[in-house]
């Protein structure tokens, strides 16, 4: 009896002792604690666009780094201190790429791994949420899963042109330890849409950028802008991936995957939603630093927003310390721009970049990251969806039904960077030709134009006349070693 | 009546058992206290007697009653486990053939004890021994038992078998706390114990080292082992790190943990037991030795697992000293501590020598930065200095020999039902670096009280300590060491010099510009008001219960609280030479305060039942049930600030601002442990012995899938000395033990089990502040698990005069906690698993025996030594990611180029020493020729070739010595020797090779380098200013013995204290670390020098 006694008493203290052992942290903030409120969900989504603005990603790598690299923009001096020499020789090999690549690799995926958890926990949790704040989460978390594999696969898989049923990428979509499946490519990029196409359900019914009186423009002018007003959560809209932000991506991806027709819907529902007013040519030309607009903010769909000293500071030290920098040749740079032919009026050409003389000669500097260091009308940002793109989308799905259509789209763009003479051409491979030349200028130092030549399967411009076959050795990155090694890649 | 008149009653314990009597009446102020006595007792059978003042005897009658009338026996639950009630001795004395017995009684250090009450037992027929030991007792049966009793002493029974002379030797109650193993929860008898576990007393901790509690525990135990730190030296404020039996956890894979010094930073820890709660090895650092009764050291599972989750690394027991009832007893303890630095391990050029080097280093060729016109002026400037005989020993600037003292005062008294003590402490320890020291006041007192019946104990027992530690001001030792022997200290007026030289370099990583190396007078630093300092204030209180039934049951509850409050405050001057090279703007951030604070608060209880029953004299059971929860929280904060104007305003109010750029650092931790053990040990007939315990814990460390583990024990025992055959033979005690068990480990960081968030604090999002994940929780996570096998064995010859002991073990530690690495495509790249193997085996020797004995001189040798054997058996991939990364950052890192590193492989050992094989020097042109991994020989360095070359582990080492007692006197010599481990000899490497010649190096820098060819020598080519790397050229075998204490005691004779009203009077002196003889020559004490420390003692009783 006396043993039963005991028993029982024992069974009745372990079992009331276990709730007394489970110690809430006081200085660290367990998923459960933080998810069982409306703030908490909200931190985790402004966790993920932080995360996305460190320098490994979009705050400095994959925005002014090495894809620009890759794409070769920039030239480097023979001491060559930010390590930038064998990237642009394409050695896959060399130890700082390797680290730069393996950065990148990680914290995209460590993006995704937050998106995961957050999605984990938002359908639990959807007692505590309003709806349109559950719609908002749920819709980004999803939208920006889906945005971060895409560059993982646009990096590291073989072009869907290239190869449809290529290798391709681990698509994440949960947060385990356990080893993530790949996907082939064609599997991956039909993932992401499914994650893009819920987004945008769900942002549909809930994103305030789609109630007709908002208006994007300047933080800093008292004009008409509306991006400033509700909750703290919901503003500054472009800075998440918002309604229109997903139809871009959208338009991106199935261009990526060569299907015309829902590239070019989504591309014109941004376009058609006249949502993103072309920048005027005061506000690009300003010669006041403060109310300059070189990063043509207004037509950002989404950029990320990286006001952090650090990142700036490391921008300019990667981008303005003279030729120890990257940098690019001033006769390159000419080349590029056309300078000498329909370029000779192009404001990016002026604006984004300035003469510098150095010991041998004259080079140019990048200055399309350049702000006024106490203020200016719009915040530091890593651009990541333009409405140019999406005019190219446009162009580029629409040439083979309607050529004249697609240059007109192409046109509108050349005519709002100070390119007034329209082009026209009935073939495509000049069309072609023209879009990807525009389309260098336009995103230079933003990380695109590598994607692009990559999904077209292209060689394309190498220095000083050179020209980069195009092969999967150049364009497939090598997955980071400790991805073949514990994932059996 | 004590308690009423303020006297003292004495009996024999049997004397009153068994007679009840309701108080008497008041004493009528005419009658006199002894007739007042007797009155009372003459019905009861008894008779008092005048003892001295106000001391009363109480005996039984001698007429009274017959002798035949047997008396019950005790039966106390001491008396239980003793298990010296064995039916024979109880008999009643017949009647026949009855002779006197004479003898002496000695304590156990020989000096004759007047007072002894000898009694045979069961009758009521006893004596007393006079002032010289001796008595004289009649009508002893021959047959009979003679019981020696004496208060504060064990009593001993001793069958007189025909003998007509019988000598005791008794032992005081401390010492027959040898006999018992207390583990916290239980008190066994160790004969009847299958654990390993190793009991010491108080005093016997203060023959090796009164300064250092932990050092005297390893001198008795070779297995409890403290990590020597050739870094910190004799700093009297660093804790050490400890080992038993060894290492049981691996450092965790983060590319931080480097290099073997921080190796040191793994918590491989035992557990501390005081009085039953857990306290830190703090609270053990700066405990007053003088309050402890006994230390048990437990060491296999068997005798850990009651602890179970925290039992991995062996658990260390101490109990302090009760207060005895009686009169007010004044105990005073004196010390007188001087400490003096041990310099021999250093060997720096003088003067003329150093120069010289200097010159045939080519510092003052050309050197592409200065003229030879301009090198040639530094050169002379400085043989100016030589030749006018300056020839500073910078070793000795900063160190001193320091005085320190201790007074420790205890009172204790009571009556058999209230007692009470106090313990007053002050206690002062310098170190030898000037301006260090750890300064120590505490104050306990301890109150009991049990209620008239004696089945109910209330003990409580606080103590409030206030511990001050001080850093020396004067920095570094290394920085003496390095300083040039012509510089000197003071100008010609006297006054401290602060800049002594300078000269120009290229610097290697600014694109080679010209910079000017500035060296400073170290000395300066200590002149400025610097101050590290870190100080606490402790509050301990414990508190218990303990109802006894009857003899057969015990039920205790303990609750303990400890609350600490420390602050650390750490000033740097703005004066000091760190901002030297500070100008404009820079000038107004000199100086920093950094002030830290850490609260800790616990709160430990325990409830425990034992049981014991003895069937048929044959069966001896012991129960226990107990079960034990603790809560620990502690909170850090700190903060820094910056821009102080001057060194008088020293206040942190006088910092100008925060510190640039940074936050304050603060962290909350809270642990919760709780656990259910049942602990059961059984002796059929005192020969065969079995013991078992079982325990449930659970932590708020594990994860939610595992909050509870079992952990386990079984041993089984064979006492031989108590079958026939061995019966009337010299073996007096052969004991074979065994056991096995499975214990664990929580010694992890709390909160590895769970997924949490942080916030990005430093960083806003336009949208408001960003969480992320820190890492993946793993909910999986459980405890370390190390599964023992123990085996033993005791001999003792001719009682025990002689006695041996080896020791086998065997652990097996699984479910190392490491690092996992994971496909970086989860989002992260490792996790928490319990994954990886190591193995831990070994054996210990203990020896000790008596030498020589007789009525004045006694000598006494003892040994103790350890082999342990450390090998890794299976580790995670990240730990082998984490070897090629070691190779990478070795490749890389200047300052981690000449270091052995620390890397994991399958098979080799923690201890093992990495580094590229070589040849030596080639004697053609001074430069080291290295082996590749194919044997090819090469001049060409790759850390690629890195081998394991050696392994610290040495194949033996431990303590041994002796003690001899000459009638009063006493000494007592310590060695504690080390044989066959390898070191990598960083002296070599850092201060003869790599040593910038521009400041002072090793002696061997000058005259053992290669000059030219044909020299066959150790060291590379002196002008051969290049790094050298870590390589198996500076791995030495290192044979060592240090002689460690010597302890030198003098017992005054009763004659001398009772004059001086003193109960009694002891002086000793200790001395420590007195000398150290090792066949490898190596600085130590690199950042503080080993010290000599002198202890003069003096105690009292009143």
């Amino acid at each position: 009896m006396k043993k039963y006694l005991i028993l029982i008493i024992t069974a009745a203290a372990l079992s009331s002792c276990k709730k007394w052992l489970d110690v809430k942290p006081l200085t660290e903030v367990e998923q459960e604690v933080l998810f069982s409120t409306e703030a908490g969900f909200m931190e985790a989504i402004n966790g993920l666009y932080t995360r996305c603005a460190q320098q490994d990603l979009y705050g400095k790598e994959l925005s002014v780094g090495f894809p620009d690299a890759l794409a070769q923009n920039y030239t480097v001096s023979p001491e060559d201190p930010n390590k930038y020499r064998q990237t642009l020789l394409y050695n896959y090999k060399d130890g700082d790429f390797v680290t730069r690549r393996d950065a990148a690799w990680k914290g995209l995926y460590n993006v995704i791994a937050n998106s995961n958890i957050i999605l984990e926990h938002v359908d639990k949790q959807k007692g505590v949420l309003t709806q349109p704040v559950y719609a908002i989460v749920k819709g980004e978390a999803l939208a920006m899963r889906a945005y971060c594999h895409f560059d993982v696969l646009r990096l590291f898989a073989a072009s869907y042109a290239a190869e449809p049923n290529g290798k391709g990428i681990p698509y994440v979509t949960a947060f385990s330890k356990d080893v993530p499946r790949m996907y082939k490519t064609g599997e991956a990029i039909d993932l992401m849409l499914q994650d893009l196409n819920a987004a945008k359900e769900l942002l549909r019914t809930a994103d305030p950028i789609l109630t007709p009186g908002y208006k994007v423009g300047y933080d800093a002018v008292t004009d008409s802008s509306n991006e400033k007003d509700g909750p703290l959560f919901t503003q500054e809209r472009r800075h998440h991936l918002n309604y229109y932000a997903v139809c871009g991506a959208l338009a991106r991806i199935y261009l990526y995957k060569g299907d015309h027709p829902r590239a070019l819907f989504n591309a014109l529902e941004v376009i058609n939603a006249n949502k993103f007013p072309w920048t005027k040519q005061s506000d690009f030309l300003n010669p006041d630093e403060e109310k300059k607009d070189r990063m043509l903010y207004k037509e950002l769909l989404f950029a990320v927003y990286s006001a952090n000293s650090e990142t700036t500071d490391a921008l300019r030290r990667l981008l303005r310390d003279g030729v120890a920098s990257l940098y690019i040749n001033l006769q390159e740079g000419r080349n590029i721009y056309e300078t000498g032919g329909v370029g000779g009026e192009d404001f990016r050409y002026k604006q984004w970049f300035s003469e510098q003389a150095y010991s041998s000669g004259t080079y140019l500097r990048l200055e399309k990251y350049t702000r006024d260091p106490d203020r200016n009308i719009h915040p530091q940002l890593a651009p990541a969806l333009r409405l140019s793109e999406m005019y190219y989308i446009a162009a580029e799905c629409s040439f083979d039904t309607d050529p004249a259509k697609a240059w007109e789209y192409f046109n509108t763009v050349r005519l709002n960077r100070g390119i007034g003479t329209p082009r026209n051409d009935p073939s495509k491979a000049v069309f072609m030709e023209e879009l990807v030349k525009e389309a260098r200028k336009e995103f230079f130092g933003e990380g695109q134009i590598f994607y692009m030549y990559k999904r077209l399967n292209i060689s394309f411009p190498g220095s000083f006349g050179s020209t980069i076959p195009a092969t999967s050795s150049i364009f497939v990155l090598p997955f980071p070693d400790d991805e073949i090694a514990f994932g059996n890649r | 009546m004590e308690q009423r008149y303020r006297i003292r009653i004495n009996y024999v314990g049997n004397t009153v058992n068994g007679i009840y009597a309701d108080a008497p009446p008041a004493k009528d102020p005419g009658v006199s206290m002894i007739d007042y006595l007797n009155d009372f007792l003459r019905s009861l059978g008894l008779e008092a007697e005048p003892a001295g003042k106000d001391q009363y005897i109480i005996f039984r009658k001698e007429k009274s009653r017959p002798a035949s009338q047997p008396a019950k026996p005790a039966a106390g639950v001491e008396m239980e486990a003793l298990n010296t009630t064995t039916p024979g001795a109880t008999a009643p004395a017949t009647l026949q053939q009855q002779s006197t017995v004479s003898g002496l009684v000695t304590e156990e250090s020989g000096l004759p004890l007047p007072g002894v009450t000898i009694v045979v037992k069961g009758t009521f027929n006893g004596t007393k021994t006079n002032e010289n030991g001796k008595y004289r007792l009649t009508n002893v049966p021959p047959n009979g038992t003679l019981v020696f009793s004496y208060i504060g002493y064990k009593s001993m029974e001793v069958k007189v078998e025909g003998r007509t002379a019988i000598d005791a030797k008794l032992l005081t109650e401390v010492q027959s706390m040898k006999d018992f193993v207390v583990n916290g929860y239980q008190k066994l008898q160790k004969d009847n114990y299958t654990g390993s576990a190793i009991v010491i007393t108080g005093e016997e901790l203060k023959h090796f080292n009164p300064q250092n509690i932990l050092q005297s525990i390893q001198a008795r135990d070779p297995s409890f082992r403290l990590v020597e730190n050739n870094i910190a030296g004799s700093n009297p404020n660093q804790l050490p790190n400890i080992n038993v039996r060894g290492t049981t956890a691996l450092p965790s894979g983060t590319p931080g943990q480097l290099s073997r010094n921080q190796l040191a930073s793994i918590t491989n820890l035992p557990l501390f037991i005081l009085d039953g709660y857990q306290v830190s090895i703090q609270n053990i650092f700066d405990l007053d030795f003088n309050r402890i009764e006994t230390v048990t050291l437990l060491k296999d599972a068997a005798a850990t697992a009651i602890y179970g989750s925290r039992a991995s690394n062996g658990v260390c027991v101490f109990t302090t000293k009760a207060p005895k009832e009686g009169a007010l007893e004044l105990y005073y303890n004196y010390e007188l501590n001087v400490t003096t630095p041990d310099l021999t391990a250093y060997n720096v050029l003088d003067a003329g020598q150093k120069l010289e080097y200097e010159r045939l280093a080519g510092l003052y060729a050309g050197n592409e930065v200065d003229g030879e016109e301009a090198l040639e002026r530094l050169y002379y400037a400085k043989k100016k200095n030589v030749l006018s005989g300056i020839n500073t020993y910078w070793l000795s600037q900063p160190v001193s020999n320091d005085f320190g003292h201790k007074h420790s005062v205890s009172l204790q008294g009571g009556s058999s039902s209230m007692r009470y003590g106090v313990d007053v402490r002050y206690q002062t320890n310098n170190g030898v670096m000037k301006g260090s020291g750890r300064d120590r006041y505490s104050l306990s007192n301890t109150l009991s009280y049990s209620p008239r019946s004696h089945k109910l104990l209330f003990r409580n027992q606080f103590t409030i300590s206030q511990v001050k530690g001080t850093e020396s001001p004067y920095g570094s030792f290394a920085d003496y060491v390095k300083m040039n022997p012509y510089y000197p200290i003071y100008d010609s007026n006297g006054r401290l010099l602060r800049e002594m030289d300078k000269w120009n370099y290229r610097s290697a990583a600014e694109n080679s510009a010209i910079r000017t190396e500035h060296v400073l007078n170290p000395m300066y630093e200590a002149t400025i008001g610097s101050f590290n300092k870190q100080e606490y204030l402790e509050f301990m209180d414990g508190f218990n219960v303990e109802y006894n039934p009857s003899g057969q049951w015990r039920i205790s509850g303990n609750i303990s609280l400890i609350k600490r409050k420390q602050t650390n405050d750490h000033f740097i001057s703005p004066l000091s030479n760190l901002f030297y090279s500070y100008a404009g703007d820079q000038l107004k951030d000199r100086g920093t305060y950094e002030y830290g604070t850490e609260d800790f608060t616990q709160v430990d209880g325990s409830f425990t039942i034992n049981h014991n029953e003895v069937i048929r004299n044959e069966h001896f059971l012991n129960f226990s049930l107990g079960t034990n929860i603790q809560s620990t929280s502690s909170t850090l904060r700190s903060f820094k600030a910056q821009g102080f104007t001057n060194d008088r305003f020293t206040d942190i109010s006088f910092a100008r601002m925060y510190e640039k750029d940074a936050a304050p650092q603060g962290g909350v931790t809270e642990q919760r442990l709780a656990g259910v053990f049942l602990s059961f040990n059984y002796s059929f007939q005192n020969r065969f012995l079995m013991d078992g315990t079982v325990r449930v814990d659970g932590s708020s460390k594990f994860g939610s899938d595992s909050r509870m583990a079992p952990f386990w024990s079984y041993g089984i025992g064979w006492n031989l000395h108590k079958e026939k055959f061995l019966q009337h033979t010299p073996v007096s005690q052969l004991r074979l033990k065994a056991t096995t068990a499975l214990t664990g480990d929580v010694s992890f960081p709390a909160y590895l089990s769970n997924t949490t968030y942080q916030y990005y604090t430093g960083e806003w999002y336009s949208t408001g502040v960003g969480a992320v994940f820190n890492a993946y929780g793993n909910s999986r996570l459980k405890w370390q698990r190390t599964h023992n096998y123990d085996l033993s064995v005791e001999l003792g010859l001719f009682q025990d005069r002689v006695y041996f002991s080896p020791r086998y073990y065997h652990k097996l530690t699984t479910d190392l906690l490491a690092d996992i690495n994971v496909p970086s495509s989860t989002g992260f790249e490792r996790y928490k698993e319990n994954l990886g193997e190591m193995v831990n085996k070994g054996f210990e020797v203990y020896m000790r025996a008596n030498v020589f004995r007789s009525r004045n001189w006694s000598v006494n040798l003892n040994l103790n030594m350890v082999h342990n054997t450390n090998v890794i058996t299976k580790i995670s991939d990240a730990l082998k990611n984490y070897n090629d990364d070691v190779d990478k950052q070795q490749q890389e890192n200047p300052d981690l180029k000449a270091v052995p590193l620390l890397r994991y492989r399958e098979g080799q050992s923690l201890n093992t020493i990495y580094a590229v094989r070589s040849l030596g020097i080639d004697p053609e042109n001074g430069r080291e020729i290295f082996l590749n991994l194919d044997g090819t020989r090469t001049y060409d360095y790759n850390v690629k070739n890195t081998v394991p070359i050696g392994d610290q582990t040495p194949k033996l080492d431990g303590y041994f010595g002796g003690s001899v007692i000459y009638k009063n006197f006493m000494v007592e010599v310590s060695f504690y020797s080390r044989l066959g481990g390898d070191i990598y000899n960083q002296t070599l490497v850092d201060r003869v090779e790599n040593a910038s010649p521009w400041y002072n190096v090793d002696a061997r820098a000058l005259d053992a380098r290669w000059k030219q060819p044909g020299d066959q020598v150790f060291f590379k080519n002196i002008a051969d200013m290049g790094n050298t790397l870590t390589s198996s050229r500076f791995v030495q075998r290192e044979n060592r013995v240090e002689l460690k204490a010597i302890y030198l005691s003098y017992e005054a004779p009763a004659s001398f204290y009772k004059r001086l009203r003193m109960k009694n009077l002891r002086c000793a002196l200790n001395m420590n670390d007195i000398a150290y003889w090792s066949s490898i020559k190596l600085e130590r004490g690199i950042d503080y020098p080993f010290a000599r420390s002198f202890t003069f003692s003096l105690s009292t009783r009143f």
